[in-house]
């Protein structure tokens, strides 16, 4: 067995190597390939993990149950970009393990079903161009004033992509309700915009 | 991609949870796409330290094989069961030889007349050949290791027995289907009864005696009863006497009493 293990090629990677090569040295066992990664990715995933959840434990805990992840399951990564990035596949696992970081922590009448596959509310990709240039526009202005539910609700489904039933579970509140609120701040939001 | 970044100042802010709302929103849809921004969150280095600390630890752990796995799964305790995966690699020359003298033992019962019973004298021994090996100051380069353990002494002994007793009896047994058949339909089991009692007796022995000593004991006990036979019908054949279903009853007997004695004097202990 071990003779199998060790025949594997590890393929080179360096601090400069792209999160595509880094992840499939990674997949053939590299634990040095990982430590890079981590270095690389670990600063802003725990920031954007913490405007998420206001307990740096939790975070801290999901960000480690992150890269176990990515260990474990860094052949299933295929690169969509050209230049091999995997920050958005990094982030997905990321968040989803924040949310069952928080299942676990005590909410437990949320139950226990498995995380389900991709099924944004809205369009993420579109969405995602407006939210990169929203700082100066009216839009910037119209998120600034939604109440604070209505803004979470935004965010959790679809700056992050996460399902109703994971938004639910982030925010600790029904799934029905992530539908409303989130139709609710589109209605607010086009009634600002007009 | 978009042609501008985030200054110094925004990402410092971004890292520490003062940007507002919508600036916060675009910050994140930005540095998904922008390698270079996302270079620039700044983070405490002792933190990535200790994160990266604290994976290493898990990731650096050998993974579990197969069977070590599906022994966790039946609820073996996670060290009993890496113990009882690691422990025939201890001996991987015991079951070589094992598996040489079987081999011999089956070319012999096919050549010689009579050789399925040496077959069977044999079988009994072999497996406590391997508890002999299990454990003791004489027979493990690791002993001196192993008995500061809090896993040393009996619970120790017993498994790594039962981890050496399964692939031995596996053999014996795949051997006694092998042998060209005589007899009644329970004869490649026939030898099962004194082996498991000569095991028992020498882990129970074992208590006041080194197993080495114990195995041999025991051991000696079956070569004499076997010689015995032999002189006293004056016949080589006479061995078949000790697996007839009288013996078979006695020693199903002797099984019971010597597991009763072992477990009441585990349980007397603690």
């Amino acid at each position: 067995m071990k003779l199998f293990r060790r025949a594997r090629r590890v393929p080179d990677y360096d601090a400069r190597s792209s999160d595509a090569e880094l992840l499939s040295a990674i997949g053939a066992g590299a634990a040095d390939a990982l430590e890079i990664l981590h270095r690389r990715h670990a600063p802003w995933l725990g920031a954007r993990l913490r405007y998420r959840c206001a307990d740096p434990d939790v975070v801290d805990a999901a960000l480690q149950d992150a890269f176990l992840s990515i260990w474990r399951n860094a052949r299933t990564f295929t690169p969509r970009t050209a230049d091999g990035d995997a920050a958005a596949w990094i982030w997905t696992i990321a968040i989803r393990q924040l949310v069952s970081a928080l299942r676990r922590r005590g909410n437990k009448w949320i139950g226990d079903a498995a995380l389900e596959s991709y099924e944004p509310v809205g369009d993420a990709s579109a969405e995602d161009l407006v939210l990169v240039g929203i700082e100066h526009g009216p839009l910037g202005a119209a998120l600034n004033n939604l109440s604070p539910e209505l803004r979470l609700a935004i965010q959790a489904t679809i700056l992050d992509g996460l399902t109703v039933r994971e938004a639910a579970q982030l925010l600790g509140v029904p799934e029905g309700t992530v539908k409303t609120r989130v139709m609710r701040a589109k209605a607010r939001l086009r009634e600002q915009l007009t | 991609m978009t042609a501008w970044h985030l200054t110094r100042q925004q990402l410092d802010d971004y890292a520490d949870g003062r940007l507002d709302h919508a600036m916060a929103m675009s910050a994140e849809a930005h540095i998904l796409d922008c390698p270079r921004c996302r270079a620039g969150v700044p983070a405490d280095p002792a933190w990535i330290r200790a994160g990266w600390a604290e994976l290493r630890d898990v990731v650096d752990r050998p993974r579990a094989s197969l069977l070590e796995r599906l022994l966790t799964r039946i609820g073996v305790h996670e060290a009993a069961a890496r113990l009882l995966v690691a422990t025939p690699m201890l001996y991987r020359a015991w079951l070589l030889a094992m598996v040489v003298v079987l081999g011999m033992a089956l070319a012999t019962a096919y050549n010689v007349n009579g050789g399925t019973l040496m077959f069977f004298s044999l079988a009994p021994v072999l497996p406590l050949v391997g508890v002999a090996l299990a454990y003791g100051r004489w027979v493990d380069p690791a002993h001196e290791f192993t008995s500061v353990t809090p896993m040393a002494g009996q619970r120790l002994l017993f498994l790594r027995s039962l981890a050496v007793l399964v692939p031995a009896f596996a053999l014996c047994l795949v051997t006694a289907l092998l042998l060209p058949g005589h007899g009644p339909g329970w004869a490649p089991v026939a030898w099962l009864l004194p082996a498991l009692s000569l095991v028992t007796g020498s882990l129970l022995l074992s208590r006041w005696v080194p197993l080495i000593m114990a195995t041999g004991l025991t051991g000696t006990v079956w070569t004499g009863a076997l010689v015995s036979t032999v002189l006293h019908h004056e016949s080589r054949f006479a061995a078949a006497y000790l697996f007839t279903p009288p013996a078979q009853a006695l020693y199903a007997v002797l099984l019971a009493a010597l597991g009763t004695a072992c477990i009441a004097a585990r349980a007397r202990r603690a």
